[in-house]
């Protein structure tokens, strides 16, 4: 009998002090005390022992039961102090509250990733204002004296700015590729800078023809740099920017500025070279123009070409960030709709 | 441009299993882009040869007929409605599962055993424009195609009967704006031998020897720098041979009579425009002359032109009879009757024809050639290609006459370059023997001495596309294949960690506003629609405007940001109520010229500026103000630059009379921030909205160079809240309750703060008052302040404001 006491000692204890909840505990109180109890069955029992041994055996069925009622009593309490105090029908799947909505503009963000890369890699930043002249903008950059783009068909020449000399007249930039003069001519060489900004042409738009859109150009200037390095240097920066290896191809192109010039394509990565409708069927998409710079373009920032030579990209930032989101319409970029710039925060 | 790859094999013998796919890679790595290669065969896939054994009536239509037709051994019905169908007629039938395009229009569908009318047809017997074939075979109205002069048989596939086997290259024309030598067969053809080092079909030359002389007069020499012509007999006007026809048609011109197709054979073959007047009415002979002021010319198209001296024409002695490298004119050129004609081959300057040509939007392909820069020696290709046709289609044919007025020759361009300054530069070594081979396939002329390579040219690479050494390694870098170049490692030497502050806090403020304060940049144009600049800066002072703006009413470019962001808010308004938006972008203005650079050129001022609009309800207007300033307020802090304060010192034009501040640094004006004026957002189109607006010129702002924030140890005694409500006349200003209740409290004293916690204006206030609730920090750094110790120093402050500004204590 008494072993049978130590047993159900052992087996409350663990039961009570295992109880999660109070219906749990509730449970556990009636298995031990209730009517149907181990306790009371015990208790049943008595009338078949030896007299001798009931005071005993009647004392430790007491202490049981008043250690289990005291040992219940705190495990209430301590169910309890831990348990929610929130109602059992609070909604864990209604929405979350938003932080501030806001962000940046798609094409400043790709801008960034792409400055953070170019750093990385030790570019300086540049910054050249919008409004150029003949001379920047065509005459230091090789540009033949009669080329088509000079006429105020692409050009945004300013009114009363527009005759005369190269240098009095002035026109919103066409391109970027103007800066580098301003650069080399304020620095010393080696260099190594990026200059991102936008450009502006004279024409119709359409869903992939804009009169202001976002160029990115790099230009390394330095001893004997070959454009086996510069294709390195794409490489790096696309696979940088996009998060995985992207193949790179450089084909022949011309373009004034540069001497080779390049068409630099990266290989599709919506279908992975194989050809689909995004490239055309190609695998690979035409991204920027670049080149070994033009000795006469070295020439008009004061540097002799056989000495220095170099590497030069156009990124055209409105196309990287189609590919990157899917955006069909470059127009949307200007649009300054809500509805579109904040699915990209 | 279109290629015809049969037509360039008569140039280059390509091997005959050639991978189209690695000739098309080829080309648009070392040369032109190839946008695509169409397999024109396969576009007439399950379309055959049909010969009509019996036509019989239609049992339900008057105008359709059941021809009983031989498709190769196997006799079909097929129903049809052409007017020409007949007994013995060889015709094309489209078999079930070819693809035409009905009645020659929309996009092609599959053809299938149909019921027409009640009688079951096999498949289709065509029209020329059904199989894309219009302009080859040129055909009246319900008229189906007659190939009956074909020898083919019955059941012969069409693109074997008709020739239509071939491959055609589209050629990217912007690919190659710079190389004259390749708009013809026969440039693309010299490239394909140099890359798979074939021999290239050589051209001999025409013979003038014992010829009489024909008359002609260069007046202009260095518009027309050759010119050569010759009077042919014995011709007359008939169609081409089919091959020629076919080979025009199928690089996209189209077939018109042998005298014209022959010219424009050759310029397809050679890039060499040619052309061809009627003999028999030319007054006199040819003159090369500038136009007249007015002088009238009809061209062949019918456009009817009034001529400027800066055109160049080819005139008989009465009038000009065809404007020079463009189109000729309409009475001189070939006529039905035509039966002599003189042969123009002739060289133009480039820019004179391209200024013609855009002068009468009349971009020929002729026109597209010569502006290029073709060079004047290609004139000897074209005429002698053009004798030989000449010879082929008219065997009767006679050379009357003939003249080459050549005054000046087109020198060859000489280029020395250093070998180890090629090496140099390519990063590797390339023998010179495969330079040898590879630009003396591509026609130039080269030696080597010691350490040198000297360079000649060919003629049709001197006009202007190879001049300096750089042209030369591109030559041998892009046939050895750029794939093919060893990637090299960039090199560096690092000066310095690169800190460029002015740069960085234009990111960081952009970020500022994004990340932190919830705003949305946007992009707008740096032009202004003359609606808001009107409304908003009310002057175009000091504003450039643009020659030719994208409209009439966007002309102006800016000087501020505000126009452009307030429409920006007008249009999102449609779709938003409450919104917050900005940009960080650059003005101009017409002014303050400077020369940053070279000393020639003179640039006005130009700044970067921010602004920002943020847009709720008119009611909430104070809350509104209070967001945006709670934005200003602490934007210098965030973003690591000299201290902003705000003032009012002079009222922007667009801004409400009340609800205004100049943005200062400084003491200096450096931006605004204030409510748009309610008359100016209803002129706007913003009728019930609040728009709050800032605009701060970056330039101004000083970054700080590097974090400025001191660290201040954490109190060890508590400061303790100790909020006050007072009540205020309504005029009394914020900033002067700060001021007074700060005024004693130096660097001992138990208050150490005071901060505005809200301001109630309503019932329980009387007219004319406001409740200000103020919140007091209230400490020592030496000991536990008792509460009496707290009260009294309260007491002191409020005494203080009762006594200044006239304040009633109302509840604490």
């Amino acid at each position: 009998m008494k072993e049978k006491l130590e047993a159900l000692l052992n087996e409350g204890v663990a039961k009570i002090t295992g109880a999660k909840s109070e219906s749990e505990l509730q449970e556990v109180k009636a298995s031990l005390l209730g009517k149907q109890g181990s306790l009371t069955g015990i208790l049943k029992e008595m009338p078949k022992l030896d007299a001798s041994l009931r005071p005993e055996i009647g004392r430790m069925v007491n202490q049981l039961k008043e250690r289990f009622t005291t040992l219940i009593d705190t495990q209430r309490e301590t169910i309890s102090l831990n348990a929610s105090k929130i109602s059992d029908d609070f909604d864990c799947t209604v929405p979350g509250i938003k932080p501030f909505k806001g962000g940046l503009h798609p094409i400043t963000q790709m801008c960034y990733d792409l400055n953070d890369a170019f750093r990385s890699m030790g570019f300086e930043i540049f910054d050249e204002a919008d409004i150029t002249s003949e001379l920047y903008g065509f005459d230091n950059l090789n540009f033949p004296p009669n080329h088509p783009a000079r006429e105020s068909m692409d050009t945004y020449w300013l009114k009363g700015h527009d005759t005369g000399k190269a240098e009095d007249k002035l026109c919103l930039r066409p391109h970027l590729t103007g800066a580098s003069v301003r650069y080399m001519q304020t620095h010393k060489p080696p260099y190594r800078f990026v200059y991102p900004g936008r450009v502006y042409r004279n024409e119709t738009t359409d869903a992939r023809h804009e009169r202001a859109f976002f160029q990115y150009e790099a230009l390394i200037v330095d001893k004997d740099f070959t454009f086996t390095a510069g294709k390195v240097m794409i490489k790096s920066i696309l696979s940088k920017v996009f998060g995985k290896d992207v193949p790179v191809r450089m084909r022949a192109g011309f373009f004034p500025f540069v001497e080779p010039g390049f068409e630099i394509d990266m290989g599709c990565l919506v279908c992975g070279g194989k050809g689909c409708s995004v490239c055309k069927q190609v695998g690979w998409i035409e991204i920027m123009p670049g080149g070994t710079p033009h000795p006469n373009v070295l020439r008009a920032a004061g540097l002799d070409p056989d000495e220095y030579t170099g590497f030069y990209v156009n990124i055209g930032l409105d196309r990287l960030v189609m590919m990157r989101y899917g955006v069909d319409d470059v127009r949307l970029f200007h649009s300054a709709d809500l509805r579109f710039l904040s699915q990209f925060c | 441009m279109k290629l015809s790859l049969d037509w360039i094999k008569d140039y280059v013998q390509l091997p005959d299993d050639m991978d189209l796919k690695r000739l098309s890679y080829d080309l648009t790595m070392s040369t032109v882009e190839v946008e695509d290669a169409e397999d024109l065969g396969a576009s007439f896939d399950k379309i055959i040869v049909g010969e009509i054994k019996e036509v019989l009536p239609h049992p339900n239509a008057d105008k359709l007929r059941i021809c009983r037709t031989d498709i190769g051994g196997e006799i079909k019905d097929i129903v049809c409605g052409g007017t020409n169908v007949a007994a013995g007629m060889k015709v094309v039938v489209a078999c079930p599962g070819a693809m035409v395009r009905w009645h020659g229009e929309g996009e092609p569908v599959e053809i299938k055993n149909a019921k027409l009318r009640g009688v079951e047809s096999f498949g289709m017997i065509c029209a020329s424009s059904e199989i894309g074939l219009a302009d080859l075979f040129p055909a009246g109205e319900a008229e189906i195609m007659d190939v009956s002069a074909f020898d083919a048989p019955a059941g012969t596939p069409v693109a074997d009967a008709l020739d239509l086997n071939d491959i055609i290259l589209e050629i990217d024309n912007k690919s190659m704006t710079n190389r004259p030598d390749l708009w013809g067969h026969y440039g693309i053809a010299r490239e394909l031998a140099a890359l798979y080092d074939l021999p290239l079909k050589e051209i001999t030359p025409f013979d003038p020897a014992g010829l009489p002389e024909l008359t002609v007069a260069v007046e202009d020499k260095e518009r027309c720098p050759r010119y050569i012509g010759a009077e042919i007999t014995g011709l007359s006007v008939k169609p081409a041979p089919y091959k020629m026809q076919n080979r025009i048609w199928k690089v996209g011109m189209r077939p018109i009579n042998a005298l014209v197709d022959i010219t424009n054979y050759v310029m397809l073959a050679t890039g060499q425009p040619t052309h061809a007047f009627d003999a028999d009415n030319i007054s006199e002979h040819i003159t090369v002359r500038r136009a007249n002021d007015g002088e009238k010319l009809l061209l062949l198209n019918d456009k009817d032109l009034a001529l400027t001296p800066d055109d160049l024409v080819i005139a008989d002695s009465e009038s000009a009879v065809g404007l020079a490298g463009v189109m000729g004119g309409s009475k001189d050129s070939v006529l039905p009757k035509t039966n002599r004609v003189i042969l123009e081959v002739a060289n133009f300057q480039a820019a004179g024809i391209r200024r013609t040509a855009l002068r009468y939007e009349n971009r020929t392909e002729a026109a597209a050639r010569y502006e290029k820069a073709v060079d004047p020696e290609r004139c000897d290709q074209a005429v002698s290609m053009a004798m030989e046709l000449f010879a082929e289609l008219y065997p009767e044919m006679k050379v009357v006459a003939y003249s080459d007025t050549y005054p000046e020759k087109l020198k060859k361009a000489e280029i020395d370059v250093p070998m180890d300054w090629l090496k140099r530069r390519l990063g590797q070594e390339i023998s010179n023997e495969t330079i040898l081979n590879k630009l003396g396939r591509l026609g130039f002329e080269v030696s080597f001495t010691e350490g040198n390579m000297h360079i000649t040219a060919p003629t049709w690479r001197s006009t202007g596309d190879i001049s300096i050494k750089d042209d030369i390694m591109e030559e041998v870098a892009r046939m050895y294949g750029y794939d093919n170049f060893e990637p090299t490692l960039i090199t560096t030497s690092f000066s310095g960690a690169i800190n460029q502050l002015d740069i960085d806090l234009e990111r960081k403020i952009r970020e500022y506003l994004a990340f932190r304060c919830g705003m949305q940049e946007i992009f707008t144009y740096p032009w202004m629609s003359d609606e808001y600049v009107n409304a908003i800066l009310q002057s175009t002072e000091g504003m450039f405007e643009l020659s030719a703006p994208p409209s009439p009413t966007e002309k102006y470019v800016r000087t501020s940001l505000l126009p452009n962001l307030v429409k920006a808010v007008a249009e999102n308004l449609r779709y938003f109520n409450e919104f917050s938006v900005f940009e960080a972008t650059k003005v101009c203005f017409d002014r303050n010229y400077t020369t940053p650079y070279d000393v020639r050129e003179k640039l006005p001022e130009m700044r970067r500026n921010v602004a920002g609009a943020m847009v709720g309800d008119y009611k909430n207007v104070e809350t509104l103000f209070r967001q945006m300033k709670g934005i200003l307020e602490p934007m210098a802090r965030y973003t690591h630059m000299e201290e902003l304060t705000f003032e009012k010192v002079e009222k922007p034009v667009w801004a409400d009379d009340v609800v205004w501040l100049n943005i200062l640094l400084n003491g200096k004006i450096v931006g605004n921030f204030a409510l748009l004026a309610k008359k100016i957002s209803m002129d706007c189109g913003i009728k019930n909205s609040a728009v709050m607006l800032f605009e701060l010129d970056i330039d101004s702002l000083v970054p700080y160079k590097s974090r400025t924030n001191k660290f201040e140890h954490m109190p060890e005694y508590p400061m303790n809240d100790y909020d006050v409500s007072v009540l205020f006349d309504t005029s009394v200003k914020w900033k002067d309750i700060h001021d007074v209740i700060m005024s004693k409290s130096g660097p001992d004293s138990l208050l150490r703060s005071a901060s505005f916690v809200e301001e109630y204006k309503g019932k329980q206030v009387p007219d004319g008052k406001k409740s200000v609730t103020i919140r007091l920090v209230i400490g020592s750094l030496t000991k536990t302040l008792t509460s009496d110790e707290i009260e009294s120093c309260a007491n002191a402050v409020t005494k203080r404001l009762v006594k200044q500004l006239g304040a009633e204590l109302r509840f604490k």
